[in-house]
């Protein structure tokens, strides 16, 4: 449930048994229709093999082949995602090659019960159909609008369609993860200005992640616009500083942030 | 210590742990999966921590997601317990069936709306044609107009499966569609509708094939359109969870109300598995009628053992 103080965002808390805290990022209709279209066509490859297979034991055992292809229709139409995901740990084919997966609402893994539930009533969530007559087709309702499941995932927090609500699931994103380094401070004036900053300099926590925000961020400005944002925090440190009013402010925020994260010396307020 | 030097430590740590993290617990050996758990408790630990180290917020990202798939990895899905799935469905489903509101409403509307429409078709000349899709009454009397005999058992198989699939998809639908309750109604009645009218108009007198239509349908009727019937009642529970709460809230009363439905949709589809497999090898043959009437009459025994005596309420 969001918490008050939880950011405006499509992420949820996760508590661990070991006790931490952690954030997932939810998965939006538009991560999770690309992987169900992937999961389609690979029914639909699936269910050529089997008519291949029947053709070839057709000549075996006769009509009985049909039975084959039939019951390969019913059970891939309606169980292949529930077994996927409950054999799986909460992925599909299509849901692994989007990086995304099912958990249980308060993080744990999903169970087979989940999964079969959830997929079972998709047929709710892709409806209500249209007749493929307008595409020219014959009168039946074959055209899935998902407009149900949309209207149930823009209804709450986490992205839950009407499967998901009922079930107690949400729909995360798992991508591998990439460890962004520290940033680079390449102008050597940069460092030699941390010389001049007092020796006993510590900056609160919120001013610190101000700081490497911006580091990290500040090779895709340009130099005007990195001024314009550096300003409003070095204005005030360079009074304090008694720096020169011509120091570059771009400059100030990076030598503060190579002392603090990067230089020997100095230390953070805990 | 500094941030950097931080970084620098505790990476090849977290790049282990994401390395680990992409192959499967079971393939592991135990050194392995035991190293697994400790980089994950300390990749727990780090993020624990991220805010008293005062890592880069880029850097906690990569926490979460790290520590995200690792406990993936360690905390996965449960399997089918299949051994629970007897104690259930002899003993938990029947009590719920007998004493679901949902399933006598849903049962008592599928039978008044079954009966009413074969008394109409049997009654009015025309109403039946009007209700009935005209391929569809053309293919009933293509279907019975010779006396049922022996066929292929190869075809048999294949209808048998044609049946699994055709019926329980109705039952699945029919299920599926009640959550939001009016769709699920819906289903009911044009399947009562047209089921009833295709038996009236069978029925009727002037229509010869009567007899080899009934004949066809009595064996496996029982045990079918019991299975859609207690197919929709679970749904229609399903559905009922949103709007009669029982103080908890919507979202965490259609929770408890899905646990208790899915048994009984699994019971329904048991059912519609063994009248297929009458409805495709025992309803075709030439056995005699009294054979076939004796199966009906012993699936409704049957269907009444275990709803009613199953069913009642015993101690525990």
């Amino acid at each position: 449930m969001p918490a008050a103080g939880l950011p405006i965002d499509t992420t949820i808390e996760i508590v661990t048994p070991e006790n931490i805290t952690f954030h997932y990022q939810l998965a939006g209709p538009f991560r999770r229709l690309p992987a169900y279209v992937i999961d389609v066509c690979l029914q639909a490859l699936l269910l050529v093999g089997v008519a291949l297979l029947a053709a070839a034991l057709a000549i075996g055992i006769g009509a009985a082949s049909w039975a084959i292809w039939l019951l390969a229709q019913f059970l891939l139409s309606w169980f292949y995602g529930g077994l996927c995901e409950a054999y799986w740990n909460g992925q599909t084919p299509g849901k692994r090659l989007m990086g995304i997966r099912v958990l249980a609402a308060n993080g744990r893994p999903v169970n087979a019960y989940q999964a079969v539930l959830r997929n079972i009533l998709r047929v709710v969530d892709t409806g209500p159909l249209i007749s493929a007559e307008v595409l020219g087709g014959p009168p039946v309702p074959l055209i899935p609008t998902f407009a149900i499941g949309l209207v149930a995932m823009a209804c709450n927090r986490r992205f839950q369609r009407l499967g998901d609500l009922v079930t107690h699931t949400i729909v995360v994103v798992e991508d591998r993860p990439w460890l962004p380094g520290m940033a680079p401070i390449e102008d050597p004036r940069a460092v030699e200005l941390a010389e001049y900053l007092p020796p006993d300099l510590r900056v609160s926590r919120s001013m610190a992640r101000a700081l490497s925000h911006y580091a990290e961020r500040r090779r895709f400005l340009s130099p005007a616009r990195r001024r314009e944002i550096a300003r409003h925090l070095a204005q005030p440190l360079l009074t304090r500083f008694d720096l020169p009013d011509n120091t570059s402010y771009d400059l100030l925020l990076c030598a503060m942030y190579h002392r603090l994260f990067i230089a020997d010396h100095g230390d953070v307020a805990p | 210590m500094k941030v950097a030097t931080l970084l620098e430590r505790r990476q090849a740590s977290w790049l282990e742990l994401d390395r680990l993290s992409s192959q499967a617990v079971r393939r592991m050996d135990a050194p392995q999966a035991a190293r697994l758990a400790e980089l994950y408790r300390s990749a727990c630990a780090d993020l624990a921590l991220a805010d008293a180290y005062q890592l880069p917020p880029g850097t906690v990202q990569y926490l979460h997601q790290l520590v995200g798939r690792a406990h993936n990895q360690l905390y996965r899905s449960r399997r089918f317990d299949v051994a629970a799935w007897g104690r259930t469905l002899l003993h938990d489903v029947p009590a719920r069936i007998r004493h679901d509101r949902c399933i006598q409403v849903v049962f008592v509307l599928f039978w008044t709306t079954f009966l009413g429409a074969a008394a109409l078709a049997h009654r009015r000349a025309g109403w039946a044609e009007e209700i009935l899709p005209p391929a569809m009454l053309q293919s009933l009397e293509e279907n019975f107009k010779e006396p049922l005999r022996d066929r292929d058992p190869a075809v048999n198989y294949a209808m048998a499966a044609f049946y699994i699939r055709h019926n329980t998809g109705i039952g699945l639908r029919c299920f599926a569609w009640g959550l939001l309750i009016i769709p699920g109604v819906r289903e009911v009645v044009f399947n009562a509708l047209v089921l009833g009218a295709a038996f009236g108009y069978m029925a009727r007198p002037d229509v010869p094939e009567s007899a080899n239509f009934f004949n066809f349908v009595t064996a496996h009727g029982p045990f079918e359109l019991t299975a859609i019937v207690l197919a929709a009642g679970a749904g229609l529970r399903l559905g009922m969870g949103w709007v009669r709460t029982g103080g908890l809230t919507r979202a965490a009363s259609l929770q408890r109300t899905a646990a208790d439905t899915m048994p009984m949709m699994g019971a329904a589809m048991l059912m519609f598995l063994l009248a297929a497999l009458i409805e495709g090898f025992l309803s075709p043959t030439a056995l005699p009628y009294a054979l076939k009437a004796g199966v009906a009459i012993l699936s409704t025994a049957m269907l009444l053992f275990y709803i009613l005596i199953l069913g009642s309420p015993r101690r525990a």
